[in-house]
């Protein structure tokens, strides 16, 4: 006899040995809070946005902008944040609307394409974040080096000692090092979610997706 | 919410609370990981009943929302008591003298299916609630024929897990 049709024989007949549940103990548990994956999913992915919202905001802080003043480069900094703005709103919508669209009543397949999907839209915005934060490190920094008065004299007197070469070391070494640990919470970030909490997800998707190939 | 939805919901559970109790014995081992889940279930059921319609069955229904419960949403964390070690009782078994008996067999068969993987527990488990082939395809989000070809695949698994 076939092994599966055994146990499918004895597997019907079973129903007597779970507990019987009464209805004051169901009851109960449906006032109990979910402490399903989705839950966390959501609350990192506000978190996310807050945090590197705010890494955004850091870079703005006051003395930074009134320096900025002097610098004449609103024509660059104001349509950066505006853009910034925009591409924050984009980003936060579609999440929603993904998160939105997770039903427990879907096939497994979709429900969990549907869980990926809110993932990747913040994954793409921090990625996003980062990239332009790379990019407006660099802006800042030559701007700096060009029209920062303070800045200026420091380079010339520099040359005039000879020590260029360190001037410019130094400086880069400090914007690489705030970029490393920029980085390194954004890495810290991805091993706690994908590391513990999307792994099982994540490997039985893939286990569907194998079997469709 | 309103009392009635509470009620009905409740009641309808109570009715086919076995069907959550066939999920967790699959997807759990030891009594508090088991009632851990049916509250997960239970949850996540009840958050999905103001949009339960009639036209499809609360029993098949609930095989769906049960089966995500289990493979996608659920995480172990609130409470972590052990029972026992599996890979302790499955060298146990491995080492006894195999006897052939109907009960002996079942309860390899039962270790065994413990073996598989979520989804293919998830297979196991629809086969042996008698779904078809379109009905495991449906839940599952996969093709009929893969659902075919993946269950084939899952016999033999277990064959070769029970004749080593």
């Amino acid at each position: 006899m076939d092994e599966l049709e055994l146990l499918k024989k004895d597997w019907q007949k079973n129903n007597k040995e779970f507990p019987k549940l009464s209805y004051n103990e169901i009851y109960k548990m449906i006032l109990e809070k979910s402490s399903s994956i989705v839950k966390w999913i959501f609350i990192i992915s506000i978190l996310e946005f807050v945090l590197w919202t705010g890494m955004s905001f850091m870079f703005k802080d006051a003395d930074f902008n009134q320096r900025f003043k002097d610098y004449n480069a609103d024509n660059i900094m104001i349509p950066i944040m505006i853009i910034s703005y925009g591409i924050l709103i984009y980003f936060f919508i579609r999440f929603f609307l993904n998160y939105r669209r997770i039903s427990v009543t879907d096939s497994a397949k979709v429900l969990m394409e549907n869980i990926l999907k809110t993932r990747r839209t913040v994954r793409q915005y921090v990625a996003f974040n980062l990239i332009s934060m790379v990019i407006t490190a660099f802006v800042v920094l030559s701007i700096q080096l060009n029209r920062d008065k303070q800045v200026v004299s420091i380079i010339e007197k520099a040359s005039a000692n000879g020590e260029l070469f360190k001037f410019y070391a130094v400086t880069i070494l400090v914007t690489l090092a705030a970029l490393a640990v920029m980085i390194g919470v954004f890495l810290a970030f991805y091993y706690l979610i994908y590391g513990i909490l999307l792994k099982r997800l994540n490997s039985n998707y893939r286990e569907l997706k194998k079997l469709e190939v | 919410m309103d009392k009635e939805l509470e009620h009905n919901f409740v009641a309808l559970l109570e009715k086919h609370q076995n069907i959550v109790h066939k999920v967790c014995r699959l997807y759990t081992d030891g009594y508090d990981a088991h009632n851990d889940l049916f509250q997960e279930i239970t949850i996540q059921l009840w958050k999905a009943y103001p949009k339960f319609r009639g036209d499809a069955k609360f029993s098949t229904w609930m095989y769906r929302v049960g089966l995500n419960t289990a493979i996608t949403l659920y995480r172990k964390t609130k409470r972590k008591i052990h029972t026992q070690d599996f890979s302790e009782v499955e060298f146990k078994i491995k080492a006894e003298d195999y006897d052939d008996t109907e009960e002996q067999q079942l309860s390899i068969l039962y270790k065994a299916v413990h073996q598989l993987n979520d989804i293919e527990k998830a297979l196991v488990f629809l086969y042996l609630e008698d779904k078809n082939y379109r009905e495991i395809s449906q839940t599952m989000g996969i093709s009929e024929v893969n659902a075919r070809v993946k269950m084939n695949r899952v016999k033999t698994k277990l064959k070769t897990i029970l004749n080593p």
